[in-house]
């Protein structure tokens, strides 16, 4: 089991103000908030409340709010939703987390038009490219907030702007970007927002999509008409009481996870290139790529060492597929397989970040004793 | 997901580096996955004296590099040449999309130690029989009567040159899947097996001969030409390295003697005999060469292999001119440079009927594809390169009594024989008339569909004693 958790971008552990405001919902405070009695009535203040405070955290009326069961349903139902049900023509960035990225594809096996925005050599979207991709018309353009690989932010103002301009609705993934940025509805112009919980310190399995327009949004679940009549569903009340705790306590560390990552790469110094150094990155956010070295070897050999971090690329059904979101950048295939991420949590401390670097250098030193440079490979 | 095993020997680089500036290497890769292993073999006479891996590869591959150097290490080559696929397998327990991963240290492992045994010179060991292994049954068959025999077989497979623009080019008898396959069927029997990448020498003298056969107006036999000049000639080098005196194949024929001369003879089957395939095999090669199949028919080979549940029983039979991999020889021919000329088709009185758009397309006793209609069927006649003229005809025309055979031997005097002008067809009775580099064949029938560079095979009784290529 790993000592040191650094892959606070794949999830983080639940907070002690999550955990504290969300226990009494999931003992005595159990009601259905659908219920006219005590019970009932107990759960509904509690889910309003939530409703509330996250939409005073982020920009939106009680009412653009949309509790979801996490970021991808959020992504999935604004992208199948605003894109509407004959086909028409998308803008999407090209660097988009797969929840954005395999609705949008889905829509164009059913007829739709992708555009696949292009973003520079840093990774961020080009946004002079997107002011000219988006058309009057258009049914939707989207571009992720935080990238959750590179951690770049993207100007997502200037891109909704845009989009705002020639009348079409622009939905931001904002999962990544919530723990560090204060993200919202009204900060961005977007018609559209998706958070989820477990990404900054709440609970897995909720989420919220935050609607400008929601008449304009056609439901998802059909049902008892829960959350605007646009998810139905008995509504989780501990996981957003959860969630909105976790939003009130998640920035105030940022700038501590930035004064810890610069302490990181300083100390990793030659053993590493730091992917996207020039572009505004996530606070505590690393991604470093490390030369003829396999980011999947890597990562084994640094959690033996009690090290958990993240490969930059996921092997899926056997092959180690290259990251759709470096290759977009630029890099080859071969260095999109030796990239190494590094997430800094609110917990993380710099003992932690000076033990792994450590660790890091030795792994990397051994396993370069193994190490090929890619060989032509025959067909 | 990664097992604990896997973890293990991913991490170990007990056997990770470098073997030495004088070690063998193999290589394996995968391009899509990018994955890369080479593996490097230090040895130590015939025993491997350390084996390193270095690679690119994701933990499984990495995993199954390290277990092969561990289980290589300290063997002899023929030894570490048992170490298969099942061995990684039932170590590193991978999962079902991870099995090739596991496939690339094997192949890497399989390629150093092919490279090892290439300049090996190991002493002769009675019973020691190299046995040439296509994937296919009737190879795994032969290997099995080797076992059976009490012999100590040797699997190897030639991996040929096949045109990679071909359709179905995974299925010649030479394919890297097909090597995997003798492999296993070898493994499974506890067998040794080396696969020996030959691409650069077929392709030099087989396939480029084909091409320069039809562009010289020919109708080219590459299978006689493999079997004859190349296949065999590899194989006793390879049983003369490992000290192997004897070689086994698959093939449905026998080996008879006469007056000390090593003949080949039709096996047993008539419907699979291939003693055409192998006439032009050397005497001194044959001398050393066990058919173990030439006694029985193919439904009791696959009913042996059914009954020893080898796995190679339900595949599909190899092909004739496997490099083309499925695809038909004309557009073969197109894709590299073997296009002949384009021209005329003329008629027996040198009337043009029409034109045409390469020779190679045409081959004597061809009737479709000649795209002129006459009062009667047309037939292709005659070829002629130079000029790029097909002459064409009525069938009648096609009839010969007359065969001159020139480079041609005969491997005992003979005088009246059935001659086989052609794979598949039925033979004919001639006569045999000696000349300078060849011979004459008087036919007692009149035969139609002769094509120049095709094979001759004159029999007398079962055994083949003459053969040559039809020049006129």
């Amino acid at each position: 089991m790993s000592a040191v958790y650094l892959d606070n971008a794949a999830t983080t552990p639940l907070c002690a103000e999550a955990r504290a405001a969300m226990e009494p919902y999931l003992a005595e405070r159990f009601g259905n908030a659908s219920e006219p009695h005590g019970f009932g009535r107990a759960a509904r203040a509690g889910l309003e409340q939530a409703r509330a405070r996250v939409g005073e955290l982020l920009g939106a009326e009680p009412g653009q709010v949309v509790f979801t069961s996490g970021g991808s349903e959020a992504d999935n139902h604004a992208v199948f939703g605003l894109s509407g049900s004959t086909p028409g023509r998308l803008v999407v960035s090209a660097i988009e987390h797969p929840a954005v990225r395999e609705p949008a594809r889905e829509l164009e096996r059913r007829g739709f038009e992708v555009v696949w925005a292009p973003v520079d050599g840093e990774g961020t979207v080009d946004a002079a490219e997107f002011e000219r991709l988006v058309r009057p018309g258009d049914r939707l353009a989207a571009a992720i907030w935080a990238n959750n690989v590179t951690g770049v932010v993207q100007p997502v103002q200037r891109l909704a702007a845009a989009a705002a301009e020639r009348g079409v609705p622009f939905h931001t993934d904002a999962v990544q970007a919530a723990a560090s940025l204060p993200v919202g509805l009204a900060a961005s112009g977007a018609e559209s927002v998706a958070l989820s919980a477990h990404k900054l310190g709440g609970p897995k399995g909720v989420g919220c999509l935050l609607v400008r327009t929601p008449s304009e949004l056609p439901p998802l679940v059909w049902g008892g008409g829960q959350e605007h009549g646009l998810r139905s569903g008995t509504e989780n009340v501990p996981g957003v009481v959860g969630f909105a705790a976790a939003l009130e306590a998640t920035h105030a560390a940022a700038d501590a996870r930035a004064a810890l990552r610069t302490r990181l790469e300083q100390a990793l110094g030659d053993h590493i290139s730091v992917v996207s150094a020039g572009a505004p990155r996530l606070p505590g956010h690393l991604l470093a790529l490390v030369p003829g070295i396999r980011a999947d070897l890597l990562v084994l050999a640094l959690d033996r060492e009690g090290y958990a971090v993240a490969a930059g690329s996921a092997c899926a059904a056997g092959d180690a597929e290259p990251s759709h979101v470096l290759l977009a950048q630029g890099m080859s295939a071969q260095d999109a397989r030796s990239v190494v991420r590094v997430s800094l949590g609110l917990q993380t401390s710099a003992a932690g970040v000076d033990g792994f670097a450590a660790a890091f250098r030795s792994c990397v030193e051994r396993l370069r004793t193994g190490a090929l440079q890619p060989i032509a490979a025959e067909g | 997901m990664y097992s604990a095993a896997t973890v293990e020997h991913a991490l170990s680089l007990r056997h990770a580096g470098s073997a030495g500036p004088t070690a063998v290497v193999g290589e394996a890769g995968r391009s899509a996955c990018g994955d890369a292993i080479r593996i490097e073999l230090a040895l130590a006479g015939g025993t491997i004296a350390a084996a390193r891996h270095r690679s690119f590869g994701c933990p499984h591959a990495t995993a199954a590099a390290e277990l092969a150097c561990a289980l290589a290490e300290g063997r002899h080559l023929l030894g570490a040449a048992r170490i298969g696929g099942s061995d990684l397998e039932a170590v590193l327990e991978p999962r079902e999309q991870n099995r090739e991963c596991v496939l690339l240290a094997v192949d890497a492992l399989h390629a150093a130690l092919a490279t090892a045994l290439d300049s090996a010179s190991f002493p002769f060991v009675d019973g020691r029989v190299a046995v040439a292994m296509s994937g296919g049954v009737d190879s795994a068959v032969a290997l099995l009567k080797a076992v059976e025999a009490g012999l100590e077989p040797v699997g190897v497979t030639l991996r040929l040159w096949i045109d990679p623009g071909a359709p179905d080019g995974e299925r010649a008898c030479c394919s890297p899947r097909s090597v995997r396959a003798a492999r296993d069927a070898c493994h499974a029997m506890g067998v040794p097996h080396v696969g020996l990448d030959l691409r650069a020498g077929f392709h030099h003298e087989v396939v480029e001969e084909f091409v320069a056969g039809f562009q010289a107006g020919r109708t080219p036999n590459p299978c006689m030409r493999c079997n004859g000049s190349f296949r065999f000639a590899a194989l006793a080098e390879f049983a003369d390295r490992i000290g192997a005196a004897r070689i086994a194949t698959g093939h449905y024929a026998r080996v008879r003697r006469r007056d000390g001369v090593a003949l080949v003879a039709r096996g047993a089957d008539p419907a699979k005999d291939q003693s055409y395939m192998l006439a032009a095999v050397p005497s001194e090669i044959l001398g050393r060469c066990w058919f173990p199949l030439g006694e029985q028919t193919k439904v009791q080979t696959r009913a042996q292999a059914g009954r020893a549940g080898l796995e190679a029983a339900g595949r599909a039979e190899s092909q004739d001119v496997c490099f083309v991999g499925g695809g038909d020889h004309r557009s073969f021919l197109e894709r590299h440079g073997g296009a002949g000329r384009p021209g005329a088709i003329v008629d027996l009185s040198g009337r043009r009927l029409g034109r045409h758009a390469g020779v190679h397309r045409f081959t004597p006793g061809q009737r479709r594809g000649i795209g002129v209609a006459g009062p009667e069927p047309l037939y292709v006649l005659a070829v002629e390169a130079a000029s790029g003229r097909v002459g064409v005809g009525p069938r009648a025309e096609l009839e010969r009594r007359t065969v001159w055979i020139a480079p041609g031997r005969l491997l005992t005097p003979s005088r009246r024989v059935q001659a086989k002008l052609r794979y598949r067809t039925d033979p004919v009775w001639a006569t045999v008339r000696p000349g300078v580099d060849g011979f004459t064949l008087d036919l007692d029938e009149a035969v139609s569909g002769i094509a120049p560079g095709q094979t001759a095979v004159l029999y007398d009784d079962d055994t083949v004693v003459g053969t040559g290529t039809i020049a006129s």
